[in-house]
């Protein structure tokens, strides 16, 4: 006999619609907090990107082997379109910072729909939160370098060539932008598309599943709320890519723009 | 410095800053005047920080993309 979800999470019996309590699963071993899935799936994810690139780099030969195709291709992709690129010519700095986060961000996200694990790590928000705060004093750390820490600043806060009466109103929104709403846009940005993406597979999936359980007329429309289950993962592996994407790429724009020099 | 400015993806970037410009307007002087609604006791200044905040934020959209 299938052992409903709902049994098993002990909530009620009936459907229950997912919801928030659904990503907060508790640790497995008995009062420690770090025991929890979503760290596992972190070391997980740090172990599998680096035998992948382990493997796929150790026997480097000039006519590539599959794997080894693979890894480059990966690492082509960041460093000529992320990198070179958005940054110019002094991208080779940063592309091991872009390419870490590109493929630590990718691996955990595609954690939602492998079988078995399926959760994205980062729907949990304290992950986004890091992964954005590394990115944050990263840009200013490249800013305050490269131009020194009153022009980095006189560089944020004024614009040249407008009447002084408007930096009133434009001075603040400048520091908003770069202290508030670019560390904060980058790490909700992802964390909301991954938790609105996992509550969705599991309304339509645990959804299916309930209706199996119910009369036969029940049991004849499951098999829809299924399919669509199916569909929306392929959806949503590709959201999961291009939300690695997006966070790499607007990393790799705001390092750009602290290190241009506007005249 | 021309050659190294972004040409592919200088629309996302400009999407995003758009959208950021747009969001902390709104959210500080919305909040100031919101702030100020609660330290006085009325009822206006939200609405007027909101709109001032649109504007400013408008205004820094016209003179980054707008002016050349």
């Amino acid at each position: 006999m299938l052992v409903s979800y709902a049994a098993e999470v002990g909530k009620e019996e009936g459907f229950n619609p997912p919801d928030a309590g659904d990503f907060n699963l508790p640790p497995f071993i008995e009062g420690n907090e770090f025991a929890t899935k979503p760290i596992l799936l972190v070391f997980l994810s740090v172990i599998l990107i680096s035998v992948f690139f382990i493997l796929s780099s150790r026997k480097a030969a000039v006519v590539p082997s599959k794997l080894q195709f693979a890894g480059e291709s990966i690492y082509g992709f960041v460093r000529n379109d992320l990198g070179r690129e958005v940054i110019g010519h002094e991208f080779m700095r940063f592309v091991p910072y872009l390419f870490t986060l590109f493929t630590f961000i990718l691996v955990n996200n595609i954690f939602g729909i492998v079988p078995l694990l399926q959760f994205p790590t980062m729907s949990r928000i304290s992950f986004p939160y890091v992964l954005a705060a590394f990115t944050f004093f990263i840009f200013h750390y490249v800013g305050i370098r490269k131009q020194g820490f009153f022009k980095y600043m006189k560089e944020i806060m004024f614009l040249p060539g407008i009447p002084k009466p408007a930096y009133i109103l434009i001075t603040p929104l400048e520091l908003a932008t770069y202290f508030l709403v670019r560390p904060m846009t980058l790490s909700l940005r992802l964390f909301a598309n991954m938790f609105a993406g996992h509550l969705l597979l599991l309304v339509f999936i645990l959804g299916g599943e309930h209706l199996l359980q119910g009369v036969i007329g029940l049991k004849l429309v499951s098999p829809f709320s299924f399919a669509i289950g199916i569909a929306l993962t392929f959806f949503e592996f590709m959201v999961q890519c291009l939300q690695a994407y997006i966070f790499t790429l607007l990393t790799a724009l705001y390092i750009a723009g602290a290190l241009a020099e506007e005249h | 410095m021309s050659e190294n400015l972004p040409k592919g993806p200088s629309e996302d970037n400009a999407f995003w800053t758009i959208f950021g410009y747009m969001l902390s307007g709104l959210l500080i002087w919305g909040g100031i005047g919101w702030g100020l609604d609660n330290w006085l006791g009325t009822g206006y200044f939200l609405l007027a920080g909101l709109l001032l905040g649109m504007g400013s934020a408008l205004y820094l959209i016209w003179l980054r993309f707008g002016r050349k």
